[in-house]
């Protein structure tokens, strides 16, 4: 044991030139995070159990809508929200317990004794769990090329899907390293992970319901116009051209509910982000498809589409005030006026993220002066 | 003791967790080019100081300086100079021996083939060339003990922390770690060695801190405490006689309780009167087959301190 360290007589003072730049740091940090990450069997697991299910339910989706007109992007449309939806399930796992795991396994001070600042912990701690969160997508993309093989859609639109994937992966992987940093129990960290990912996801729809009787305006003159079939009209059966409708036009009193004040409280929510930030290029009208061959074939929209489109409506805001001219069409135009609000979504989001990361950045700063009850630093 | 030689030097360091005081008052002085031991019974603040003087946890009071440097001011010139091992054994379990120790370097900014060199080196230092390609997993809880050695020392530290680094150790691997830690302290680094296996410290250091109840009790040289008043014990063949003759020459002795054969203990206040009673005893025809110091120096100190092990 003593040959080694007696060939180096007065090499006391060897390690004093040592430094450690903070891009060297984090790259350390990621690497030690990856290697023991790709060894353990849990991930591949994981990664098996999530081919299959989506899978599963890509193949369930292609048998339902084979028949359906412009399937090609409902499928797409169908993989990115069962992808999203899955990834905000997974990426919980595979952050919240980055941080308190380590210190619980008595690793984490191994850590800290070095150069490392808490800085370079946490951001190498954070893009390992955002690259093993982006494995995921990584093995959904076979059913990805599938669907856009199919056709239907654009280059922009898938792109646009898969980049905002990647970042609400990230921004979920940032929120879960937070929490682990702060939280000392990595299973309370990653229950809590999974309630904060919860509340983006559905506490948003809750308190925009909620909050839905707070925008309510009583006896407001709506005219509205719709028209007139002949009694008797037989809807079973395509009405023919030559019958004149006629289109009445009247105004009442009424409730008017004012979505336009509270759709911004979706906004953090991350199926509204990924949804809203994706150009759509299919349609002008709720549900029509522009197709220059056939222009009047009504093709349905996807999932994410159909949320793009209600957020966008309800954002418009209440709209009684109907036309003879939009009484004939398939629905209502939106009002060019609507303006994107998933760029708030994101900024909620990332202030949220970036709050906990900074929360938790705090608690791996060495000297420690405080500690949380129980704990032991090593 | 002078900074200017590196080494610790921690004056007044109390330090609380919520309302437990972990650490009272320490005095701690750690000279470079010698192994100072660590002494105290379970929870007496051991790990905690060395925590502290690792430049992990913040004292709440005192100052300190380790290798001349305030670890308040500057942790990052702190860590460059201290190694630590931990008293828990946590390793990334995945990893080879090799990856621990390189991954380690590369945590201290050193350049990718000297941190290679380097784990190697001390791969074969602590004898675990064979498991250099194995996830230390399979690792015994000794051979965890003698990597985390070798990954305190990967970059070369002037000052050693030791925190209970002989637990676990076969015997063989304990002398190792003997003469390890010696030549390191003859290269003139600054050695802390926590332990509560005292005559493991009495061969290697050169001087012994004592803290109780987060209190520094104690602070002695080995050489001191060679000189203070030990406890001998002596067998004979037959009991009686020996008896017989410590009675005739006025030495009072007791009958040791806690062994399996019958032995006397009685207490010597110099080596040289130690010397005077067996030759008495000898001359005296009675059949002496064991006459002993009762433990190391350091023991006989730690005994003597108004401890508590609870």
């Amino acid at each position: 044991m003593s040959t080694s360290t007696t060939e180096q007589p007065g090499s006391t003072g060897a390690s004093t030139d040592l430094t450690l730049s903070y891009w060297n740091g984090v790259k350390a940090v990621f690497g030690l995070e990856m290697r023991q990450r790709l060894r353990a069997r849990a991930w591949y697991i994981m990664l098996v159990i999530w081919f299959f299910v989506i899978g599963l339910v890509f193949l369930l989706a292609s048998v339902t809508t084979a028949a359906t007109e412009g399937s090609g992007a409902i499928l797409f449309d169908l993989v990115v929200g069962f992808v999203l939806f899955f990834g905000l399930l997974v990426a919980p796992g595979l952050s919240a317990n980055a941080v308190n795991g380590d210190r619980a396994a008595g690793t984490l001070a191994i850590l800290q004794i070095t150069l490392l600042t808490p800085g370079q912990i946490l951001w190498g701690k954070w893009l390992a769990s955002w690259v093993a969160s982006l494995a995921f997508l990584l093995v959904s993309s076979p059913f990805i090329f599938w669907a856009l093989a199919l056709g239907g859609v654009n280059p922009a639109e898938a792109f646009t899907s898969l980049l905002m994937l990647s970042v609400e992966l990230g921004i979920v992987s940032a929120i879960g390293i937070g929490i682990s940093a702060l939280a000392n129990r990595p299973l309370f960290s990653i229950v809590t992970t999974y309630m904060v990912v919860a509340l983006l996801g559905i506490g948003t729809l809750i308190t925009f319901g909620l909050s839905y009787a707070l925008v309510d305006e009583e006896n407001v003159e709506v005219t509205y116009s719709y028209l007139d079939y002949p009694p008797g009209t037989d809807f079973s059966a395509p009405i023919p051209a030559s019958v004149e409708l006629e289109c009445v036009t009247r105004t009442q009193l009424q409730t008017v509910h004012h979505t336009d004040r509270t759709t911004w409280l979706l906004a953090a929510n991350p199926f509204v982000i990924v949804a809203d930030s994706v150009p759509y290029s299919r349609g002008g009208d709720f549900g029509q498809v522009s197709q220059p061959a056939n222009p009047d074939v009504y093709v349905q929209p996807g999932i994410m589409e159909g949320i793009s489109v209600g957020v966008r409506l309800l954002q418009a805001g209440p709209d009684y005030e109907t036309t003879c001219e939009e009484a004939q069409g398939f629905g209502r135009d939106l009002p060019d006026e609507s303006f994107p609000i998933w760029p708030l979504g994101l900024v909620l989001q990332s202030a949220l993220a970036g709050g906990l990361l900074w929360l938790g950045r705090g608690k791996l700063a060495t000297p420690a002066r405080r500690l949380a009850q129980g704990t032991r630093i090593a | 003791m002078n900074n200017e030689y590196g080494g610790i030097v921690a004056t007044g360091i109390a330090r609380s967790f919520g309302t437990v005081a972990a650490i009272r008052h320490i005095d701690f002085a750690a000279p470079p080019g010698e192994v100072t031991a660590l002494i105290g019974p379970n929870g007496s603040g051991k790990t905690t100081l060395l925590l502290i003087l690792a430049s992990l946890l913040a004292p709440d009071t005192g100052t300190l300086t380790v290798g001349g440097v305030d670890p308040l001011r500057d942790a990052a010139a702190v860590r460059r100079t201290v190694g630590w091992m931990p008293d828990t054994l946590g390793v990334w379990e995945s990893l080879t021996a090799t990856e621990i120790l390189t991954t380690m370097g590369s945590l201290y900014g050193m350049p990718s083939d000297r941190r290679r060199e380097r784990a190697a080196e001390l791969l074969a230092a602590v004898r675990l060339e064979e498991f250099a390609d194995k996830p230390a997993r399979v690792l015994s809880r000794g051979q965890q003990q003698r990597l985390s050695l070798a990954r305190a020392l990967i970059h070369d530290p002037a000052v050693l922390l030791l925190d209970e680094p002989a637990s676990g150790l076969d015997p063989g691997s304990r002398v190792e770690l003997r003469a390890t830690l010696r030549s390191l302290a003859d290269q003139g680094k600054t050695v802390v060695v926590s332990s509560h296996v005292l005559s493991e410290l009495d061969e290697i250091a050169d001087r012994a801190v004592f803290i109780n109840r987060g209190e520094s009790v104690k602070n002695q040289t080995l050489d001191e405490a060679g000189t203070q008043i030990r406890r001998y014990y002596i067998q004979a063949d037959p009991m009686e006689p020996l008896a017989e003759a410590l009675t005739s020459h006025g030495v009072t002795f007791e009958v040791r309780g806690d062994s399996r054969r019958a032995e006397y203990q009685v207490m010597m206040s110099s080596t040289d009167q130690a010397a005077w009673l067996l030759r008495t005893l000898i001359l005296a025809d009675v059949a002496i087959t064991a006459f002993a110091p009762a433990g190391g120096a350091l023991e006989e100190t730690y005994m003597s301190l108004d401890t508590d092990r609870q």
